[in-house]
């Protein structure tokens, strides 16, 4: 309908144009009249349409300058249809219709002519040129630096030789000579050391160290300390938490709901693939595509956990597709700025606006990674047992097909007697309704003082004054022999609350309990009431936790009742008591019932009446769904009615319930034994790969023209041999030699954390709105000596912290801030403040209360109240009270949507999206954390406490060592001056004030240590650990 | 800039980060060295801004979950007609629903409508209050948004965009044009409600902006600021010796390394301090008037969306320039709980006084003229109702309410319409990045240029695509 009048528009626009512009009316001439593409048709695309579509534009992928180009189209698929005018994009968009904007854009529309022109030539085939009959490709150039191949640079000459430790230094002279700076002198050993502990270990030196490496005569000292701290298992740590902000990594979903999740081997993964230095390019193909790679281990398919960071939403009414297709883009985006130092995601929507990467680019790297299994969800994962964990499972897997085989063989066994159970049933079905015989009864009494009227239908209607409860006993009339059952209804009735059945006040009861007695007639008259043994009830309905059951378990305390979740509860039910044995006798018998009820409020039974019958036993207490089952024809049963049908007469054999309870149970700890089993996110490549299409405006809702998994035109192409590239070759091109890419950023990376600025300052920005590297030369030397090295990530480290120019000290030279206010050119170290982490690791190390643990499940430290007041969801936050109290920074449990407060008031990334780079503000909420924050006072108090116990017993030797352990150097007289006058008042103080002295002082103090003391103390150690040295490396 | 002057800058500057050298937008660095200036000469006037600015503050009433327009603002009686029949096809087309499948039938408000004021607004009757300042308000009836998820729409009205890692408007706008508050933060965010807004802090985050920009939070708890209390058993007096010593080390420290970046933290030291004390006199409510508590039905002890309504006014007071309230649970699909009936009723009771409290409160005191008050959600609710237990409506982001009042926006006119089952706006549509540009506007700041340089591009609060200044919303 849509499409036929979009046609009738077609027709009547052309009938309009035709008239207007004058052309020759009549149909037949203008159908003779052939269009010549060269003539007609280029010249119009030429005026109109080239300066966006043309060689040099290609805007939406599309070229209209060459005639293949046309055909084929561009990112929204073809532009012509051949004879086809009104399904072509070209023909509609010029005219102002279909679902692409009018073009040109922004411009006045073509003439009506020249759009007609554009139709026919459509309709009478599209003809183009013969010379065009082949799609003209442009390989995207640019010579723009970043994009240029490494070529490992000479050494450049420098004057002051004696200053260069490696070939670093001989770069970075070199620039400071052009621009007659002089480099600063090298730091002193105590600057050196906790320099170089903080930045390879993230943890300050020990006191012992410090004094070890100050006293350390030996020329290679400085490398033994570097070498001795590549070596150290924190370093893994220091360097996994670099890459994990690369990795966005965190322990759950994100969006709003924001669950947990487990991935936490993921980051186990990283420390441990630093510490073992596996080579770089090793790195990132695990990362990437370690489940390609042939037979995978374990590890390698935990670091696929790499780009299962991405976000889940949880939201109700989410589609998951949406999500799905975020994830993806957010990997594209992720992989663009960590190894390729490129903002690819503005060419999501459009072509990149400065750098060559088109929406094509953007979209076949987007295919790369569109054909894993995860849809927004946290499967598929990784199930990771341990060796005992494994041996359970295996045993319990075992005993579970054991029981199984026993309960099919029993089965088998039994096959023949459920045939003929089940026929009986069958049989004794029909006419099932009749077989009730309605009991008369001789009396009825309540216990308590109701009345009790038997109606016409023999019902029993409770009325009078209505205890608050009451027994009710009724004699029957005479019953057959043979009576198996017993049946009580409860009915409704108008005198009734809500026509009850019962007497509470929204019709309820509670029926504690059902006893039946038998008498027979003797020759000596009726014989005593014998109690008669009951052993099943069940009912139509019973409320919740008021089971039937309980009318016949010989406790009072539990009874059934009635009531309903939805609808109303105020409608006769009936419940079904069978007998334990049927009750045969030649002489007649009469029944006397009892109904108890004691709940105290009134909770009796309003309307009620008695049947008997004396049909199998089996068929008593079945199931309303069984009946069902039975009701119908045998064939019309499915497997699952079948089934059913079976575990009811099963359940009745001894053998089978037992085998039926040990498999219950087994399962019930395998199942136990799984949760508790350590899980985590992989990827997992789906045996079909999906389509991709190039989504326009970045729309997953808008497909566009299909494309294929590809690189970047403007980069370096795939291996011929590699026709439709994997992740893992894409992980292998990435770090191929000739992409020039990955190895400068990386190193950039490095030498960002190594002097608190890259190379280039933009770090994930190497296209042309980048800045340049401050130090071309030697960021791509340092790249091919990576490569070099077989990308040996701590022999990289190595050389640039063995360099004189790392060594520089961090000291402001009023000299040369003139001439290079940034400090650009290195004539001296930066200083900066450590991240977020990090300072809760130095208060730790510190206080000496540090666990020195690696790896694990993420921890759980104190943490402010009130943290979850702005959370959609209230987090789980177990406070940790044994050793993992005390654990790094980096294993403190992240929930995306409410971290832990003092990370990101240190500007620790939120985890979105990757962080290649942290911000570092200086606030007053930072500040606020590090003198009140009740986590970091308590690792305060722990220092003083250390203080007074490893310290010497004078004030000045426990000043110096304080400040010591805090700063690994000591103090000059007047900050020793500035420390003792504090204490001094302070002890004064907290003399007098003996209650505050108690609040201020650590709660468990070893008995020599005094109150006044451990809170004067407190109060140096809150000092020291609120420096701004404390939380810098300088 | 010699070292000195670097120096000396960095003593006196109020905005603790370091540049990073990625470039701050042309005038936020402008604001800030000259908002600097004017600190120091203790002025409190406004910075450089691109224009005159009609607003210096904003209030902004986030009531999250979606508020239904159909049952507050926008009357329909097409719509009452028309209940129980399903939508004509044509209007849900293509589109998206979080809950509600295509044969959703229309529903019509249980609400009564009534013209208000002298401008004669149509309000219904769940906001009698609100009714009382119609002539002080502008009502916005044709707001339109791109995303119909909570948390990803929350993230597009406040951040501009559906992707994370970029700053709020609050952000923004503190980074463009500074604070007035030496002793306060410049963006506050006040909470109240059942539980916390979808989507969580990135609401206020500062993206790529220093945090330094970011909203702070106030809790509703002993202390309103975290760590904002001293560790128990240490007094003002042990707390100011405390600051003392510290930056007299730390002054000794910038001694020897000459690093403007311990100046800025010694600054910090000294703000925090003020902070510990300018805090809780906030929060103290034992200086207004009982007639003041009456009109906005505030108990001081109770934390509450009247409180929060209270304390917004007292923080622009004191200088702070973007507070932001949230008040959750406006998320009415009908089920028990969150149905237009009595959840609904709830939500009103709790917000409406307060509301029209806080536009009176700061007109009487001459603070309206210059405090732009927003209210609204993150998107409206459908026209069609949805099957659940009670009457719910699904969320809707092609027509929706909101209203402004105050900080040079126009009084006592209602701008916009929607076709006549509200389902699509047909005159004045203000799309969000429309209404972005004019809340900068109103604040002085030409949407275009306020930028910031991350990642090769320039960012705006208003994104790639155009955004237009909306004219009548201008007084």
């Amino acid at each position: 309908m849509w499409i036929s009048l979009r046609r009738l528009t077609t027709a009547a626009f052309t009938i309009l144009v035709m008239v207007q512009a004058g052309v020759v009316a009549e149909d037949d001439v203008a159908k003779k009249s052939e269009i010549d593409f060269e003539k007609q048709i280029r010249p119009v695309l030429k005026q109109y349409c080239y300066d966006c579509h043309s060689q040099a534009g290609e805007e939406s992928g599309l070229r209209l300058d060459h005639g293949a180009n046309i055909l084929k189209g561009g990112d929204r698929g073809p532009a012509v249809i051949p004879g086809k005018s009104a399904e072509s994009p070209l023909f509609l968009s010029l005219s102002g219709q279909g679902k692409i904007p009018r073009m040109p854009h922004d411009l006045p529309p073509l003439k009506p002519a020249e759009i007609s022109l554009i139709q026919q030539w459509i309709d009478q085939g599209g003809k183009i040129p013969d010379a065009e009959q082949t799609l003209r490709t442009t390989q995207a150039k640019s010579d723009h630096w970043a994009f240029q191949p490494i070529r490992r640079p000479e050494q450049p000459t420098v004057q002051q030789r004696a200053w260069i430790r490696n070939p670093i230094d001989t770069f970075i002279l070199s620039r400071l000579e052009q621009n007659k700076l002089k480099p600063a002198v090298e730091a002193d050993r105590s600057t050196l050391i906790r320099r170089l502990s903080l930045d390879l270990t993230g943890l300050t030196p020990s006191v012992e160290e410090v004094q070890q490496f100050q006293a350390d005569t030996r020329p290679d000292a400085y490398e033994r300390l570097v070498d001795r701290l590549l070596a150290s298992p924190h370093y893994g740590e220091r360097w996994g938490r670099h890459w994990l902000d690369v990795a966005r990594y965190a322990d759950s979903n994100g969006f709003t709901i924001d669950g947990p999740r487990s991935i936490w081997k993921y980051r186990d993964w990283v420390i441990n693939a630093i510490n073992e230095n596996m080579p770089f390019d090793q790195f990132v193909k695990e990362q990437l595509a370690g489940d390609l790679l042939p037979e995978p281990t374990t590890d390698q398919l935990i670091a696929t956990g790499f780009h299962r960071n991405t976000l889940i939403n949880q939201e109700g009414g989410t589609n998951p597709e949406q999500f799905r297709v975020e994830a993806v883009v957010d990997r594209v985006n992720t992989t663009g700025a960590a190894f390729l130092g490129l903002t690819v995601g503005c060419a999501q929507c459009h072509k990149h606006k400065y750098d060559p990467i088109t929406q094509r680019d953007f979209y076949q790297l987007y295919a790369i990674f569109n054909s894993t299994a995860d849809i927004n969800s946290e499967p598929p994962t990784l199930s990771l047992p341990t060796v005992e964990q494994k041996t359970q499972q295996a045993e319990l897997k075992k005993e579970i097909a054991e029981f199984e085989k026993q309960r099919t063989e029993r089965k088998k066994l039994l096959e023949p007697e459920f045939e003929s159970w089940k026929k009986t049933l069958q049989q004794s079905l029909k006419n099932s309704e009749e077989q009730w015989t309605i009991l008369a009864s001789e009396t009825a009494k309540s216990t308590n003082g109701a009345t009790i009227t038997v109606l016409e239908d023999q019902s029993l209607l409770v009325g009078g004054t209505i205890p608050n409860n009451d027994t009710y006993l009724v004699e029957t009339a005479n019953i057959p022999s043979g009576t198996t059952g017993l049946r009580l209804e409860v009915l409704t009735h108008e005198s009734l609350p809500k026509m009850g059945p019962g007497w509470a006040g929204n019709g309820n009861f509670v029926l504690d309990e059902v006893g039946v007695e038998v008498s027979r007639q003797t020759k000596a008259g009726w014989s005593k009431f014998e109690p008669v043994s009951l052993s099943l009830a069940t009912a139509d309905h019973s409320q919740e936790q008021f089971p039937a059951s309980y009318l016949v378990d010989g406790d009072l305390k539990t009874g059934w009742a009635i009531n309903v979740k939805q609808g109303s509860m105020n409608v006769n039910r009936r419940a079904i008591i069978k007998l334990k044995a049927p009750l045969e006798s030649p002489e007649p018998m009469k029944l006397r019932v009892t109904l108890t009820q004691t709940r105290d409020s009134k909770y009796n039974v309003g309307r009620f009446r008695l049947s008997t019958t004396t049909v199998n036993p089996s068929m008593l207490n079945l199931d309303p769904a069984i009946i069902a089952i039975l009701k119908q024809p045998e064939e019309k049963w499915d497997a699952k009615q079948k089934t059913n049908l079976e575990q009811v007469y099963y359940q009745s054999d001894v053998q089978w319930s037992d085998l039926e309870q040990q498999l219950a149970k087994h399962k019930t700890e395998q199942t136990k034994l799984n949760k508790d089993i350590v899980t985590t996110m992989v990827m997992r490549e789906l045996p079909k790969p999906r389509e991709s299409f190039i989504l326009l405006r970045g729309n997953f809702l808008a497909p566009g023209a299909p494309v294929s998994p590809g690189v970047p035109d403007v980069l370096p192409p795939m291996p011929d041999a590699v026709k439709s590239p994997t992740r893992l070759d894409f992980a292998n091109w990435l770090t191929s030699p000739e992409q020039p890419l990955t190895a400068r950023v990386t190193v950039n990376r490095y030498w960002q954390r190594f002097f608190g600025k890259g190379l280039v300052e933009t770090e994930n920005d190497f296209g042309t709105q980048g800045t340049e590297p401050t130090n071309p030369e030697l960021l791509d030397w340092l790249a091919a000596e990576f490569m070099h090295l077989n990308w040996d990530m701590k022999q990289l480290h190595r050389l640039i912290v063995i360099s004189a120019a790392y060594r520089q000290a961090s000291d402001f030279d009023p000299a040369n801030q003139e001439q290079d206010p940034r400090n650009l050119l290195l004539s001296r170290q930066n200083r900066f403040r450590m991240e977020a982490e990090s300072i809760r690791d130095i208060f730790l190390a510190s206080s000496g209360l540090l666990t020195r643990k690696i790896g694990g499940p993420s921890v759980y430290p104190p943490q402010p109240e009130g943290i979850y007041v702005l959370t959609q969801n209230k987090k789980a936050w177990p406070e940790e009270t044994g050793e993992n109290r005390y654990r790094r920074g980096m294993y403190t449990y992240f929930w995306r949507s409410s971290p832990y407060p003092m990370l990101p008031t240190f500007d620790a990334p939120n985890s979105n999206t990757t962080c290649t780079r942290r911000v570092r503000s200086n606030t007053p909420l930072q500040a606020l954390t590090l003198a009140n924050d009740h986590s970091l006072f308590e690792l305060i108090q722990g220092f003083a406490v250390r203080i007074l116990e490893e310290g010497p017993d004078y004030d000045e030797g426990r000043l110096r060592h304080a400040f010591q352990i805090c700063l690994s150097r000591t103090p000059d007289d007047q900050e020793l001056d500035v420390l003792t006058r504090y204490l001094a008042e302070q002890r004064a103080h907290f003399k007098k004030s003996p209650q505050a002295a108690a609040q201020v002082a650590a709660k468990k103090l070893p008995e020599k240590i005094e109150v006044v003391e451990a809170a004067s103390w407190t109060a140096v150690a809150r000092v020291l650990m609120n420096l701004d040295e404390f939380i810098t490396r300088e | 800039m010699s070292f000195n002057d670097l120096l000396l800058r960095d003593q006196t500057r109020r905005h603790f980060f370091e540049n990073c050298g990625v470039g701050a937008g042309a005038i936020g660095l402008a604001a800030l060295m000259q908002s600097e200036k004017l600190a120091q000469a203790g002025t409190s006037a406004l910075g450089k801004t691109h224009h005159r600015p009609k607003a210096k503050n904003v209030i902004y009433l986030f009531m999250a979950g979606g508020p239904s327009q159909l049952e507050m603002f926008d009357f329909k009686p097409k719509l009452q007609e028309l209940e129980g029949n399903v939508i004509p096809e044509s209007y849900v087309e293509g589109k998206q629903f979080a809950f509600l499948k295509k044969d959703a039938k229309l529903l019509g408000t249980r609400r009564k409508f009534k013209k208000q004021g002298e401008s004669g607004a149509m309000v219904s009757d769940v906001i009698p209050h609100l009714a009382t300042v119609v002539d002080d308000i502008t009502i916005l009836k044709s707001m339109k948004t791109d995303v119909f998820n909570h948390g990803p729409a929350k993230l597009f009205m406040n951040t501009g965009t559906q992707q994370f890692g970029r700053p709020s408007m609050g952000a923004w706008v503190t980074y463009g044009i500074g604070s007035e508050s030496q002793n306060l933060p410049g963006f506050v965010v006040l909470q109240s409600g059942p539980r916390g807004p979808r989507g969580g802090t990135p609401l206020w985050g500062s993206g790529f902006l220093p945090t330094t920009y970011q909203g702070v939070p106030f809790l509703n708890g002993a202390d309103p600021i975290l760590n904002l209390s001293n560790p128990a058993g240490i007094d003002a007096k042990r707390q100011s010796d405390f600051i003392n010593t510290v930056n007299q080390l730390n002054g000794r420290r910038l001694e020897k390394t000459r690093d403007p970046e311990i100046s800025t933290r010694i600054s910090a030291y000294e703000m925090a301090y003020r902070m510990q004390s300018s805090a809780p006199e906030l929060m103290d409510l034992t200086g207004e008037t009982k007639q003041t508590l009456d009109l906005y039905g505030v108990d001081p002890a109770t934390p509450s969306f009247a409180r929060n309504c209270l304390l917004a006014r007292r923080l622009v007071e004191k200088g702070s320039r973007f507070v932001q309230l949230y008040h959750t649970d406006w998320d009415h699909h009908g089920n028990k709980g969150t149905d237009l009936g009595e959840s609904l009723d709830a939500r009103c009771l709790e917000t409406d006084q307060a509301c029209a409290a806080l536009v009176k409160d700061l007109k009487q005191r001459g603070l309206l003229e210059d405090t732009l008050v927003i209210w609204g959600g993150e998107f409206g609710r459908t026209p069609q109702g949805e099957p659940r237990d009670l009457i719910g409506r699904d969320h809707h982001i092609d027509a929706f309410s909101m209203w402004v009042a105050g900080g040079g926006s126009k009084a006592g006119i209602t701008i916009g319409e929607t076709d006549e089952l509200g389902y699509y706006t047909v005159e004045d549509t203000i799309h969000v990045r429309d209404f972005h540009a004019t809340v900068l506007h109103l604040l002085g700041i030409d949407h275009n240029d306020l930028s910031y340089f991350y990642q090769g591009l320039d960012f705006r609060l208003t994104g790639v695509e155009e955004a237009h200044v909306v004219q009548k919303m201008l007084a």
